[in-house]
């Protein structure tokens, strides 16, 4: 073959690329590089609407109908706020439903740059494909974690704010933030509430109904009393405000700073969790759609299956679902979730140590991480 | 030729190789099918060089395994003589390549675009998106999504892309794809200033036309082997000459041609003769066909060396190459 000279005018810039030192071939991302990634993620705008309306305009919504009913008809509608209200939410929507929307933007930030083209854009660069995929993970993280968090701040500060005034204990306006004393000399003083309202699971309970004058009757014919006397009343009420105090103890006016706190640190290692998977996942099949209904499968159905259901032999695969570790994490004085959790161990049917949760939820997040890797540097462009 | 050789660090980095593009014995497979057999190619720098092939040839899978796209089965390669996949960032550091259709994110402005190609490259690669975009007519519809572009504004934004790494060499598949004729004159222009500024530009095309008028030299890909290359007016020179004679009494003129030694391969038409005289035949040839005919006593009416064009010169080589198989 014959050549072409070459002109010679363009200087040798290989030697530039050499000197400029932009690590191009390291595995770790630069700051524009994420941030980069963070705009091409916020603009998309349904996926960012689906994230605000999930995360923030659920809880919003629902606050503010509370809000606007108790404000128009307060003796209809309770306030709007308070610790029942807060677990609820939190344990009921923001947990599950955070979860799927983090998934969703871990799936679409592992996904559209191949089903786009820009991959292999991307790839001409001669930037590491590690670092390609390295840059999704802050960038994402920037996006749901505040997310989060700016929904769990409006759910606590209505929740705190527009709590009840008066704590309602089994239908009963009780006051809180009783001892057990000092429940029992409320008792003492309101035997008919608490006889007649206050559940009792015991002997010699006081079947009393409150005729339309707002006095205890006994009904005829109820064998053993024949007279109901004010001692007699008073010590049936000591008995069950007694018995009750540890039911008691666990009903709030409004959730405690240190439950909040706990509480949103468990969803935001939830939407983590969602997001890192769902990623790495998308990563791994080079599509979106699939990769979605795989995590929404294990969000909403197989997790709850394997909660409520203990297979001795398939135990320890059980313990490795990493629903059921997060349940297992889930602080106490919340609903159990999955029927784990909650801080009573002795409730869950696939019973493990808070050691194995932990270790369970780290190799989730580090497994999945290495094998969205490793398909990414692997993968044709 | 293993796969080994790949990644050989015996083979030292030559900044200073006069080929922008070099590979040896570079094959690539698909199961049973060899889309790259055993590809021996140069490519000199500071020139517009084409890659030409048939469909299924396998031009855009050559270029996939030399941007690191795909990973080749066996053989050497190296662009701008630093050898890939070893030193990969450091070769296309300064590189920008289009292929295929380009793609990018239809929901962002063409600007935003460039902008997470730029974050992968080098801090000052930012600073190139305007002039980028300014040199390829976008910088009016730089701020309108990608998905509003149509394939020809699209395939100006993957130039664009292209230069944001101020590269020293252009891989370009099929860049003319989707143009108006003003874009392919425009695109053209491009090439050839970038050719100007010292750089080299590879493109495959199936426009022959439009090759022949930018490139100073060529490749034939056929069945994933590259079966010719050198400067398109050296490859012209080797091609058969055709000579095309209007002249009386076509028929016997044909026979008394074809007797000559010559080597003429004659075809009679009804206005005259078309001859075909072996590569490399000189300008004498033609005269003695003219003295043979006249001294004959057949009136010559005209007479015509038929320029070979790069179009016709791909086809004679690629149907042989048919024949023979």
């Amino acid at each position: 073959m014959t050549s072409v000279p070459a002109t010679g005018a363009s200087s040798d810039r290989v030697e530039d690329a050499r000197e400029s030192r932009d690590h191009r071939g390291s595995w770790i991302p630069t700051g524009s590089m994420i941030t980069s990634r963070i705009m091409e993620l916020r603009k998309r705008r349904g996926l960012m609407a689906a994230l605000i309306v999930v995360n923030i305009g659920i809880p919003t919504i629902f606050l503010t109908v509370r809000l606007i009913a108790h404000a128009v008809a307060p003796t209809s509608y309770g306030p709007a706020g308070g610790y029942d209200v807060f677990t609820e939410l939190v344990a009921g929507i923001m947990y599950v439903f955070g979860f799927i929307v983090a998934a969703t933007l871990g799936c679409t930030a592992g996904s559209v740059d191949l089903s786009e083209g820009m991959f292999r854009h991307l790839v001409i660069t001669g930037r590491s494909r590690l670092a390609l995929y390295f840059a999704r993970i802050p960038a994402g993280l920037a996006i749901i974690v505040p997310m989060v968090a700016a929904g769990f701040t409006i759910v606590c500060a209505v929740c705190v704010f527009a709590a009840p005034t008066k704590l309602v204990f089994d239908g009963i306006n009780v006051p809180a933030g009783l001892s057990q004393t000092g429940l029992v000399n409320w008792a003492a003083h309101h035997p008919k509430e608490v006889d007649c309202g206050f559940g009792y699971n015991g002997p010699g309970g006081v079947p009393c109904f409150i005729n339309q004058h707002g006095k205890i009757v006994i009904p005829p014919g109820t064998p053993g009393f024949t007279q109901v006397s004010t001692t007699k009343l008073r010590a049936q009420a000591v008995v069950i405000a007694t018995q009750d105090y540890a039911d008691y103890s666990r009903t709030f006016l409004y959730p405690s700073t240190s439950l909040m706190v706990k509480t949103g640190l468990w969803i935001e290692l939830e939407a983590v969790i969602g997001f890192i998977v769902g990623l790495g996942l998308a990563s791994l099949m080079g599509q979106r759609t699939v990769a979605v209904v795989l995590m929404i499968v294990l969000e909403i159905i197989l997790t709850p299956i394997f909660s409520r259901t203990a297979i001795p032999h398939l135990i320890n695969a059980q313990r490795g679902i990493v629903g059921l570790a997060m349940a297992h994490l889930e602080p106490g004085g919340l609903p159990q979730a999955f029927g784990g959790g909650g801080g009573n161990a002795a409730a869950q049917l696939v019973p493990e140590s808070t050691t194995i949760a932990v270790c369970v939820i780290v190799a989730w997040l580090v497994g999945w991480t290495a094998l969205g890797a490793w398909r990414m540097a692997r993968r044709d462009a | 030729m293993t796969a080994a050789m790949l990644d050989d660090p015996s083979r030292v980095n030559s900044p200073d190789s006069p080929w922008a593009v070099e590979t040896h014995g570079l094959t690539k497979r698909f199961a049973d099918n060899v889309a790259v057999n055993g590809v021996e190619l140069l490519v000199p720098r500071g020139c517009a060089f084409g890659y030409l092939g048939p469909n299924g040839a396998g031009k855009t899978t050559l270029i996939r395994v030399l941007l690191g796209l795909t990973h080749a089965d066996a053989g050497t390669m190296s662009l701008l003589g630093i050898s890939v996949p070893r030193h990969r960032d450091l070769a296309l550091a300064r590189v920008g390549a289009i292929v295929d259709e380009p793609r990018f994110h239809g929901h962002l402005t063409g600007r935003q675009n460039l902008q997470i190609l730029a974050a992968a490259r080098e801090r000052a690669a930012r600073g190139r998106i305007d002039v980028s975009l300014e040199r390829v007519g976008m910088a009016q519809r730089a701020d309108d999504r990608v998905s509003k572009y149509s394939m020809g504004m699209r395939q100006r934004l993957g130039v664009a892309a292209c230069l944001l790494g101020d590269p020293q060499l252009l891989i370009l598949d099929e860049p003319m794809n989707g143009l108006d004729p003003a874009g392919m004159h425009e695109m053209r222009d491009m090439i050839q200033s970038l050719v100007a500024e010292g750089r080299t530009v590879m493109l495959s095309s199936h426009l022959l036309d439009e090759v022949e008028r930018t490139c100073d030299a060529v490749a034939i890909v056929d069945n994933g082997k590259v079966i010719r290359q050198g400067p398109i007016a050296e490859l012209l020179a080797g091609a058969s000459v055709e000579v095309h004679v209007v002249c009386a009494s076509p028929e016997r003129a044909g026979a008394l041609l074809a007797g000559t030694a010559l080597g003429a391969h004659v075809e009679v038409e009804a206005s005259g003769l078309s001859i075909h005289l072996p590569a490399g035949t000189g300008r004498d040839a033609i005269a003695e066909i003219n003295r043979l005919l006249v001294e004959d006593g057949i009136a010559v009416y005209r007479l015509e060396e038929i320029q070979v064009s790069l179009e016709s010169w791909f086809l004679q080589v690629t149907s042989r190459l048919g024949e023979s198989s």
